[in-house]
């Protein structure tokens, strides 16, 4: 077995430290939520996270996160208890807001290996004001004024996919947010998987490999990985995808079902089928699948 | 062509998701943001505007007609899509000029349809945080046209926004757009809300039509407004809904609501959209 292949556990040890900048993929869709949990259940902090939609909030909310740069984000903390949690532990953090297309643009420039990109988003509003890593100048070629984004190159990329081979040759489909920009900013890469495939399957349909293995330092095959955010062609929402926790006490109940009280994830997702039935997961797995004609390789 | 037959019983709600849904032509490009602008999209493209090819910012271009999704990315607006991408792939289309017109909300606008989705009060002291930008100031920067639907209250109609995350026209002097490196023949067209509609005349936002129909007076209007509004030499009453406009809007989007807070597990219907 590929040395790359190990337990989540395994994974984030090795990989993430204290300090350092984050890639979270999974924007809106397919989460690495088991690997976020596991950052929790480590306690690594002091980390600046990049984040698009993705469910990032209970790094914040244990403590472990200094800065979020970000293009959207709950800030009102009267309604979010995660952001009461932070500020009560006296690690609220430092929010640097950017429109969407403006984090899409500062990792694009950190996978291109350039310092900034041009944009004409962002440009004339009030974020410049507060968001060092943005700036207006005169076109050099003479066009008037082009805004710059500055580049973002995380320490450590993590991504959950559809299907990875054992050395880390990860293919993902659905949605993709910012994951092919992020995931190939950034210098370390942890893939979790809903499965691992025979390097087989994937070069078969090269085209859909997100990001190759000779990149990629640990593999995690974790099904149910996204859970309770949806995964293409795998499963759907599951209930608690959106507006949990919204105090003390189901925060509390929630991290000790999820984190403090279970080994790792698939101890959790046991737990949800004791609680609700053993066909729990099975009824969000995707009841109609559309398969397309198979993509034709080959000489 | 016969009569159009208007609803009587509409709310001044349904109305303003209707009206937001005629701005839709069906040759359109449409960049929709959540929630409401998302239900306007949905209806038009059910409804009058059946070519219309809708954007959705997680990286769906879809022609083909999908089911209200409960955020913008879901299983449902995912499956059957003419093509899946990436949030930099559709903003890149939308840089690029390639996206006629832009659906967004807000938490406040002003006088020259600046949008703020920050910050209520000083940036680093807020009275009230809204979660920022989004996408919206991509929207608003890059599309042809950008429609703003948002329900309308004297707090959130000001004279100048307390934070300007998503640039209209500034200060309404000509050209600052452009000054600013805006991409030329861009910015906001109208605002929809559960009151009135607006356009923009020399920059500045123009009362057009009341909803009449569902007993809005021009004073309730006014009264909802911070500054003295431009009125419009043919103020009109709002067109009303009709009877079939209706009809779909109840079926389409008022039934598909409850999605919005339950996900029902395995819930996309089966088979392919346009099919059924």
């Amino acid at each position: 077995m590929s040395s790359k292949v190990m337990t989540m556990s395994e994974a984030i040890s090795k990989n993430v430290k204290s300090g350092d900048l984050l890639f979270i993929g999974g924007a809106q869709h397919g989460s690495p939520s088991a690997a976020v949990h596991e950052i929790v259940r480590q306690k690594i902090d002091h980390l600046t996270i990049i984040a698009l939609l993705a469910n990032t909030g209970l790094l914040v909310s244990e403590g472990l996160v200094d800065t979020v740069l970000t293009g959207y984000y709950q800030l009102d903390e009267k309604r979010s208890y995660q952001l009461q949690r932070a500020r009560a532990l006296g690690k609220f953090p430092r929010f640097v807001e950017y429109s969407h297309f403006g984090i899409a643009q500062a990792l694009q420039a950190g996978y291109m290996g350039v310092p900034f990109m041009p944009t004409r988003s962002q440009i004339g509003s009030d974020m410049l004001k507060y968001n060092e890593n943005i700036i207006s100048i005169d076109d050099p070629f003479g066009t008037g004024k082009i805004g710059l984004v500055k580049a973002v190159v995380p320490d450590v990329g993590i991504l959950h996919v559809q299907r990875c081979d054992a050395e880390g040759n990860a293919q993902r489909w659905g949605t993709l947010g910012v994951d092919h920009e992020g995931i190939n900013a950034s210098k370390k890469i942890i893939i979790t998987t809903e499965k691992i495939v025979d390097g087989d399957v994937i070069r078969r349909d090269p085209n859909r490999t997100i990001i190759s293995g000779f990149r990629v330092n640990a593999v995690v095959e974790q099904p149910f990985g996204a859970y309770p955010v949806h995964l293409a062609g795998c499963y759907n929402d599951g209930p608690g995808a959106i507006g949990m926790m919204t105090s003390e006490e189901a925060y509390n109940a929630y991290m000790q079902a999820a984190v403090w009280g279970v080994k790792d994830w698939n101890e959790y997702l046991e737990n949800l089928k004791k609680v609700n039935g053993p066909d729990f997961l099975d009824k969000i797995k995707i009841q109609n699948p559309a398969k397309s004609d198979p993509v034709i390789t080959g000489i | 062509m016969p009569e159009k037959k208007y609803a009587t019983d509409y709310t001044a709600f349904d109305q303003m998701v209707i009206s937001a849904a005629r701005m839709i032509k069906n040759t359109d490009t449409v960049y929709v943001g959540v929630g409401l602008p998302m239900q306007a999209g949905v209806l038009a493209k059910n409804y009058h505007a059946s070519n219309c090819t809708i954007i959705i910012e997680n990286g769906i271009v879809r022609a083909s007609l999908f089911p209200i999704p409960r955020a913008t990315d879901t299983l449902g607006s995912q499956s059957y899509a003419e093509q899946l991408s990436g949030l930099f792939y559709v903003n890149c289309l939308a840089q690029a000029g390639y996206i006629t017109t832009g659906f967004m909300g807000g938490g406040q606008i002003d006088r020259h349809g600046n949008v703020n989705d920050t910050a209520v009060g000083d940036y680093r002291n807020p009275i009230h945080r809204w979660p920022g930008s989004g996408g919206g100031n991509d929207v608003m920067s890059f599309c042809g046209r950008t429609i703003v639907i948002l329900e309308q209250s004297k707090r959130r109609f000001l004279e100048k926004v307390d934070f300007n995350t998503c640039p209209g026209y500034f200060d309404g002097k000509p050209g600052r757009r452009e000054e600013a490196g805006l991409p030329p023949n861009t910015g906001p067209v109208a605002v929809i809300t559960d009151l009135a509609i607006y356009s923009f005349e020399d920059r500045e936002m123009t009362l057009r039509s009341v909803h009449a129909g569902c007993g809005v007076t021009l004073q309730k209007v006014k009264d909802e407004l911070s500054w003295d509004v431009r009125i419009a030499k043919d103020l009109k009453d709002t067109e009303p809904p009709t009877e079939e406009e209706m009809r779909v809007y109840q079926e389409k989007i008022v039934a598909a609501r409850p999605s919005f807070t339950i996900q029902p597990p395995g819930g996309r219907p089966p088979g392919p959209p346009a099919a059924r």
